[in-house]
Formats: C-alpha cells, structure tokens, sequence
C-alpha cells in the first residue's frame, strides 16, 4: 500500500465530503437528544429524505427542490413520529422502530411504482463543486481538500454553526435543554414540554432528512441500503461529542476517515473488501464505549 | 380493574392487527395491477394449498423462537436490535458445522449440536451487549444494533470468500448434506420438526416466568430496577441473562433454518426475520402464550407479502409497513384512556 501525496489529497476531501450526511443527521439528533428524547429513527428519516429528495431532484433537474423535499417529506416522518409520542403516549423507541421500518416499506413500494425497480435509481443530476474563486480552490494542498466541495457540503458545516448558535444563545435552544433536564419546570413556567418535544422532533426531520439527500447526490442514485447505518453513527457521534455541536461535528469527521479508510484500503490492499466495510462500525462501536464508559 | 386492563391490551392488539390489514388493502389498491387479484393474492392464497399453508406455518417457526427471546428481554427493559447480526451468526457457525459434521455422528446428535452452537454464538453476541449495559451503562439498543452490523460483514465475508459455494451462482455456502436436514413433517410443503421445539419452548419459558424465582425477579427488574435492588436482586446479572437470551434465540433460530427450510446460508439471510421477531414480541404484549397467535400473524402478513410480489409485483417489503403500522397501534396508550374516560 502507498499512500502518493494525491492520493493523500484526495482521501482527505473524501473524509470531508462522507462527513457530510452525518453532519447533517447527528446535529438534527441532537436537538431531540436535547429536549430529552433519544431519536433511533435517524436511519429511517435519513432514507425517506434521500428518496424523496433525489425523487424531486430527478423530477424538477433542480437540487434546492430536492433539498425542499427532503427536509419536507423527513420532517412530516418525524413530527408523525413526534405526534404519535406526545398524543398518542407511545413508547419512545418502538416508534422509532416503526418509523424505521416505514422508511424501508414506502422507499421500497415507491421506487417499485415510480421507477419500476427496487434496486438502484440512477438520476442525472451534477453538483457544481467550484462555489470558491479559482485562485482559492486552486491553493496547493488546501484548495482540492478544503474548498473544492459542493454546496451541500458548505452547508453542512454552516448548518452545525448555526445550530450550535441556537442551542447556546436563543430563547428556543434554551428551552429544548430545560425540557430535557426538567420538564416540569418548562412546563410550571408556562411552556408546554410536548411542545417542545414536537420543534426538537422538527429540527430532528430537517437534519436526517437533508443528510440523507446529501448521500443521495453524492451518488446521484438512491439505493434500498443507501443509508447502511450511517443513522445509528450519527446518533453515537451525539455522545462522543458529549452533546456540543461543534465536538459532534469533530465525531462525524472521525467516523467518515474510518469510512473513507475503507473506502481506500479496499483499493490498496488485499484484505478482503467485505471485512474492511465493518471497519466503520467498529470505529463507531468502540467510540461509544469510549464516550460513555466514565 | 385486572380485566378491565386485560380487555384493553386485547383491544389494542386487535387494533393494531385491524390496522395493519386496512393498510394492506390500502397499499394493493393504490399500487397493484390488479387489485382483486391482489386481494385474493395477500389475503387467501397462503391457505390455498397443502404447499403453500405448510410454508406459512413454517415461517411462524423461527418468529416462534425468535420472537420469545425477544419477549424476555422486554420483560426487564431491555431492547434487543441486533437479532439481523446474531441469526446470520447462529445460521453460519450451524451451517459450517452441519457442512463439516462426520457421517458416523449421526443426524441427531448433528441437529442437537447445531442448534447448540447456533444458541451458543447468539447468546455470545447478545451477552456482549448485555455487559456493556450492565457495567458502563452503554445503550443495549445502540450497541447490539452496531456490533449486528459488524457481524453482517463478517459472515458475508464468509459466504462470499472461505464458504462460497463454487458450482452456484448465487452467494451461498454449499448445500447441507440431506441427511442432516430435519425431517419435514406436511410434505410437500418446508414444514419440519423444529415446529415441536419451538412450541416447547413457549411451554417452557411460559413456566419459567410464571413460577419460577427467576421469571418473577426477571419482571420485577424491568418494572421498578430501584425496588429490585433493593430487594437484593442482581439487576446486572438479569440484563445480562436477558441479552443472551434473547441473542440465544435468534441464534437458535437462525440454525433451525439452515438445516431446516433453507438448507444453506446465502447472502442476507436474516432479510427482515430480525425486526419481524420484535414485532411478534410486541404483539404479544410480554405474555408467553400469546406470542403464538401473534407469529401466525405476522407470519401471515409476510406469506401475504411474499404472494403479492411473485403475483402483482407490489414489492414484498410492504410487510415492512405493515409491521410498523402494527408497532404504532400496539404501543399507543390512549385508546384505552379514552375508554376509560368514557366510563367514568
């Protein structure tokens, strides 16, 4: 195996660019996380995001509708799911179950009548990835690896920003934190926790959702197991970066190089693919033991 | 107040399983080419033949086993994910054993050891998330979800790489000497003997968890883990037991169909069986007896399933919102409130 500088380069805006959904995903999972609901059904809301996003995508040939109905179609999944909690008093992670198996049953059923095959769809759809001048992305080294990305990518990154904003310094991001340390006092001042509970659960769609449209462009296809656990990852960077977004976000660049790993050593080495494909899971695994042993 | 809630659970059961049917009838309309074929398809043609009512029943087998293990587990809280990971483990180290197995042991040690090791592995993989819980405190639902997708990897490897089967063109281990399948029982369907095992075990757990010391300290961890301790009861050592259970299980399960139904491990051989078994589970409502007619059911909706993908193309994974359908319903506490509030 050896590593030349290029391919150094572009291993590394891999890592970067893999980051992204789960980016995406866990700071949405944080803010249910935070109002005190832990959200298994990240997996599913990324899947329906992808799937309806890429559908729109495809249909309109324009990525902000896919964008559009991605964090709709996810965010409805969630706000049932966040419905179906607070008004109907189900259990927390059996709905997050059945969420997640919905997403698989409608993925499946839709891509079988839209686009008469469960198995790969293919769209045609191109990101532009040179949002930057030239004489930025053209920078050796740090131009292909930092600012060669698309916008989606960018946005990401503004999107943990932002949310790390909100939750420290808004009225709101106060409010979901009380809820999730002491809802009777959210509730003795006048707020009513499920509603909270029910923005968290929004907040929760829009993210899952615009990761899985994130993984969907960056294959420009969907696929039945397009999201293959990077959900559950995403929840587990929630604890490795011990609830702060910006740690989480440092978690998710962690999980996408053991992703981008694999990815690579499959190409240079002769271990056998399918074992270096568990390799992501593990890293993921033994971070969580990590970060909620002590 | 006993039978007022007993008629609730009931209630909400049959809700759940009304609902999911009212579903399927919705999603053929909408998507199937034909929609009173389809009907015909979903809703009588796993009973049409001696073949296909003998298939059906013998899908309720490993939901049977599974679907109890799970069912223990929820009895102390614990939430086990991983039974994709730890059928695939239970069928692959079963099926390498069948494979491997001398001809002088004879078929019946062969299936005893089977299903041994096939628990075995389970259990193994299921107690890994139990420790983890137990002692740091690590979410059994996360990590027995993780450590499953390992496991998948691992074993496709296997089946893919050392195990593949040369003279197919699938991704399959070769197919297990016929002398060491279990014998079928309602030919000419896959029905075979594991059906009496796999009623013995709710027989068995039935009785542990009713009479025994240990099911009731079982049940008393997952109502109230503070009074348990204070009882003096390892709340440790029951979700520990509870995981490997339940991973035992679905190992079990996963064996039982390699030398039974399948007869071999191909590529992705749990597909779904993991999350059916939580399903049933929940059906069941934590009662033993019940999980019975809740694996007829959901072995139902997935005979129906299967029926309507081979005859209208509608894919077979609408069992998947059937099921989910089926969760939401069960776990939904306010039509028994309303109920209630009515009477008052």
């Amino acid at each position: 195996m050896n590593f030349s500088p290029i391919v150094l380069i572009d291993f590394l805006k891999y890592t970067i660019a893999a980051a992204t959904p789960l980016l995406f995903a866990s700071i949405g999972g944080l803010f249910s996380e935070l109002s005190g609901m832990l959200n298994i059904a990240l997996e599913g809301l990324m899947a329906i995001g992808a799937f309806f996003g890429m559908a729109a995508a495809g249909l309109t040939s324009n990525i902000f509708f896919g964008a559009l109905a991605a964090i709709l179609s996810a965010s409805l999944a969630s706000m049932l799911m966040g419905l179906m909690i607070n008004k109907f008093r189900t259990n927390l992670f059996i709905t997050g179950l059945a969420i997640n198996l919905l997403a698989q049953g409608i993925t499946a059923v839709l891509s079988q009548s839209w686009y008469h095959t469960k198995a790969v769809v293919a769209f045609n759809i191109s990101v532009d990835n040179h949002l930057f001048p030239r004489f930025i992305s053209r920078l050796p080294l740090i131009g292909p690896i930092f600012f060669s990305h698309s916008m989606i990518t960018i946005f990401a990154w503004l999107w943990v920003l932002t949310s790390a904003f909100i939750i420290k310094n808004t009225k709101h991001g106060l409010k979901i934190r009380a809820t999730g340390s002491n809802p009777q006092a959210v509730s003795a001042l006048g707020f009513s926790p499920d509603r909270i509970h029910m923005q968290a659960f929004l907040w929760s769609g829009v993210g899952s959702g615009l990761g899985g449209y994130a993984l969907g462009l960056s294959i420009s296809a969907f696929v039945p197991n397009i999201i293959s656990g990077r959900g559950w990852i995403a929840l587990v960077a929630i604890y490795l970066g011990r609830k702060k977004p910006l740690w989480i976000a440092a978690s998710c660049l962690l999980f996408a190089f053991a992703e981008s790993l694999s990815n690579y050593i499959q190409g240079f080495s002769s271990i056998p693919p399918l074992l270096v494909l568990a390799l992501p899971y593990l890293v993921t695994l033994i971070s969580l033991i990590l970060a909620e042993r002590e | 107040m006993r039978n007022q809630r007993a008629f609730s659970a009931t209630f909400r059961v049959l809700m759940a399983a009304a609902f999911s049917i009212i579903l399927a009838a919705t999603v053929l309309l909408l998507f199937a080419e034909d929609f009173r074929s389809a009907l015909w398809q979903f809703f009588v043609e796993p009973f049409s033949s001696r073949y296909f009512f003998g298939n059906y029943i013998a899908d309720t087998v490993p939901l049977i086993i599974s679907g109890i293990g799970v069912s223990i587990a929820f009895r102390s809280k614990n939430f086990n994910l991983g039974g994709e990971g730890q059928i695939y483990a239970g069928a692959l180290a079963g099926g390498v054993l069948a494979l491997h197995a001398p001809e002088a042991f004879g078929p019946g040690t062969v299936w005893i050891l089977v299903a041994f090791i096939g628990a075995f592995i389970g259990a193994i993989i299921g107690t890994i998330s139990g420790l983890l819980k137990a002692y740091w405190r690590i979410s059994e639902m996360i990590s027995s979800y993780l450590i499953s997708a390992i496991i998948i990897n691992i074993s496709d490897f296997f089946i893919t790489g050392p195990l593949q089967d040369s003279t197919s063109n699938f991704q399959t281990t070769a197919q297990i000497p016929s002398v060491f399948l279990l014998p079928r029982i309602f030919s000419p369907s896959k029905l075979d003997i594991s059906i009496w095992l796999a009623l013995f075990l709710v027989l068995f757990f039935h009785i542990l968890s009713k009479k025994s010391k240990m099911g009731f300290e079982l049940r008393v961890c997952g109502e109230n883990e503070e009074f348990a301790r204070y009882c003096g009861i390892s709340v440790r050592a029951y979700n520990i037991a509870a995981m490997a259970i339940s991973g035992g299980m679905y190992g079990l399960s996963g064996a039982l169909l390699v030398i039974g139904p399948q007869g071999r491990v191909m590529r992705g051989f749990s597909s779904g069986l993991g999350w059916s078994a939580i399903s049933v589970a929940l059906l069941a409502q934590g009662r033993e007896t019940a999980i019975l007619p809740a694996a007829l059911f959901i072995a139902f909706l997935k005979a129906g399933s299967d029926h309507v993908m081979i005859g209208s193309g509608v894919p077979s994974e609408i069992i998947s919102m059937l099921q989910a359908t089926a969760m939401l319903f069960i776990t939904a506490q306010v039509m028994p409130k309303l109920w209630q509030r009515q009477r008052q």
